[in-house]
């Protein structure tokens, strides 16, 4: 199969600023993360393929089609934004249900594809509570089962691990990896670099509203593992948690920024990551939120771009 | 997508504020019911219902509903989840419009008939006697709301803020417009409205109101203003981006 996401020196602009600079580059089949600090144009990229934006130049196509006001290529793709903003006053189901009839499907079938969806990513528990009572994690599943739903072609993921929980995070990246396994093809955003080799090493790098390399993330991990990667966690027991990770021997640091907040360094963000669930079910520890702020990728980027 | 916006407009708080402000005519012919007022009767529920319900109670519950539309999904970004459904902008945009001409009716109408209702009763008239009255505000609610959801329907498309404009064109063009010499009158809804109330009600507080436009001709006049408006908002919505923040 040819590229899932083909772009020519794609332009944007908002006004006077630049929100892409002559973006090239090609997506593969399979799982591609798109890689890059915040206000690099990775949600730019993402509005333009789905139609939300119009290019200013260059030529942007969508598994061959172009995008803009494109109805019919939307039945292709499943799209998860990165605002967590959903309706409501919609309980989990009728989200789901209601996008559903929206792709033409039958009441009976949407409400039975919907329960389905919502197993997938594991919220058949709160498919009854209105979204408005969701925590950022199950938001995140709620947003990524309305858009694996109507079985797209193409997901298209726009940082789908922001905020959520260890637990989420587990079973966010199992519903992409499943999906990927199916035949689909996923492009996922991020700016934790981390979270994106969990499920795949195709990576696009974008920094300044251009793609600055592309291909295996191995390739340039030996050059990121030399920045301590900064971990943001909300917890109601930031102390026991510190005391827990500073027995890791990769942490570098540990600060308590806000109350319920710990901040942390580490050199070895794959081993922090995969530990992290494990020291927080062993302590019967709340965390409720995981952040990492760019400021690691960004000293990387700034490295690549000169 | 009608479904999902009746259900956003009824059900949310938005659509109890506005209930419960739609059913203000009641609580007036109400109170003057119980009080006893000795002038109260069918000529004196006319009077209160068009500065009252059309000029205020109305504008107000179409503005808020109208303007919510398509302006709420951007600031609360969920227009994405919208936008990436084979549907077509205008598809969606009319969809909405449609979804927002049956809650207003279901919000606005049943006022109507139950302070009518209330008025004949305590002027011991029988709810046939003045049947042209409950007629002729029932098709002026319906048409204003038809004609002035389009109108804010189309500010909310194009406008980042909608309200304000909103407010203006309702409740001071609207109000002052009637007072101004000439034709003037006739660039307000307001005007086309009173038409089509003078036509359908010989007699009452509309009869001293000078139009040259008849009933049917005003209400053509006014779905042709509001075909206008719901075309332009769906082209206008199919050409625009949105850049919305996280």
């Amino acid at each position: 199969m040819s590229a899932v996401v083909e772009a020519k020196g794609v332009m944007k602009w908002y006004g006077e600023v630049l929100g892409l600079n002559g973006f090239t580059a090609s997506f593969n089949p399979g799982i591609t993360g798109l890689v890059g600090p915040n206000g690099a144009g990775k949600s730019t990229l993402f509005k333009l393929l789905i139609g939300q934006l119009h290019a200013n130049g260059g030529d942007l196509r969508l598994l061959g089609q172009d995008p803009w006001n494109n109805v019919e290529l939307k039945r292709k793709i499943g799209y998860c934004p990165e605002s967590n903003q959903l309706y409501g006053w919609l309980t989990g189901q009728a989200f789901v249900e209601t996008l559903l009839r929206l792709d033409g499907m039958r009441a009976d079938d949407a409400r039975k594809t919907a329960e389905e969806s919502l197993a997938f990513v594991g919220l058949t528990g709160a498919k009854d509570r209105p979204l408005r009572t969701y925590s950022r994690g199950m938001r995140q599943r709620a947003k990524l089962a309305q858009a694996l739903a109507h079985a797209p072609e193409l997901l298209i993921l726009d940082e789908p691990l922001s905020g959520a929980d260890p637990m989420a995070r587990v079973q966010i990246l199992r519903a992409i990896s499943d999906f990927a396994k199916r035949g689909g093809h996923v492009i996922m955003s991020t700016h934790v670099l981390y979270e994106v080799e969990r499920v795949t090493s195709n990576i696009v790098l974008i920094h300044n509203g251009k793609a600055i390399a592309s291909g295996d993330l191995h390739a340039i991990r030996a050059l990121i593992d030399e920045h301590p990667h900064a971990v943001r966690i909300a917890t109601s027991k930031p102390r026991d948690l510190a005391q827990a990770l500073t027995a890791m021997e990769h942490i570098v640091s540990v600060e308590f920024p806000a109350p319920e907040t710990l901040l942390v360094r580490t050199r070895k963000p794959d081993a922090f990551y995969r530990e992290l669930p494990e020291i927080v079910v062993d302590r019967n520890l709340d965390v409720h939120g995981l952040e990492s702020p760019d400021d690691s990728l960004e000293a990387v980027f700034r490295y690549l771009v000169g | 997508m009608t479904v999902l916006t009746i259900r956003y407009l009824l059900s949310t708080r938005r659509g109890l504020a506005t209930l419960a402000l739609s059913w203000i005519p009641l609580l007036l012919v109400s109170s003057l019911a119980l009080a006893r007022v000795p002038s109260f009767g069918i000529l004196l529920f006319q009077s209160l219902m068009v500065p009252l319900f059309l000029q205020i109670v109305l504008i107000f519950v179409t503005l808020v509903n109208a303007t919510s539309l398509i302006r709420e999904e951007i600031d609360d970004n969920t227009l994405p989840y919208l936008l990436t459904r084979p549907v077509s902008k205008p598809t969606l945009a009319l969809s909405k419009y449609a979804g927002y001409l049956v809650a207003a009716m279901v919000l606005l109408l049943p006022p109507v008939v139950v302070a009518y209702g209330v008025t004949a009763a305590y002027a011991g008239t029988g709810l046939g006697t003045d049947s042209e009255v409950l007629a002729g505000f029932l098709a002026a609610t319906a048409l204003a709301v038809i004609a002035y959801g389009a109108l804010f329907f189309f500010l909310s498309v194009v406008l980042r803020k909608p309200l304000t404009v909103g407010l203006l064109i309702g409740f001071v063009w609207e109000s002052v417009v009637g007072s101004l010499p000439g034709s003037v009158p006739k660039l307000s809804l307001i005007y086309y409205l009173q038409s089509v109330l003078k036509g359908m009600i010989p007699v009452g507080s509309l009869s001293g109101f000078a139009t040259d436009v008849t009933a049917p001709v005003a209400a053509t006049v006014l779905i042709v203003f509001a075909v206008i408006m719901v075309v332009l908002a769906a082209v206008m919505f199919q050409r625009m981006e949105f850049r919305q923040k996280a």
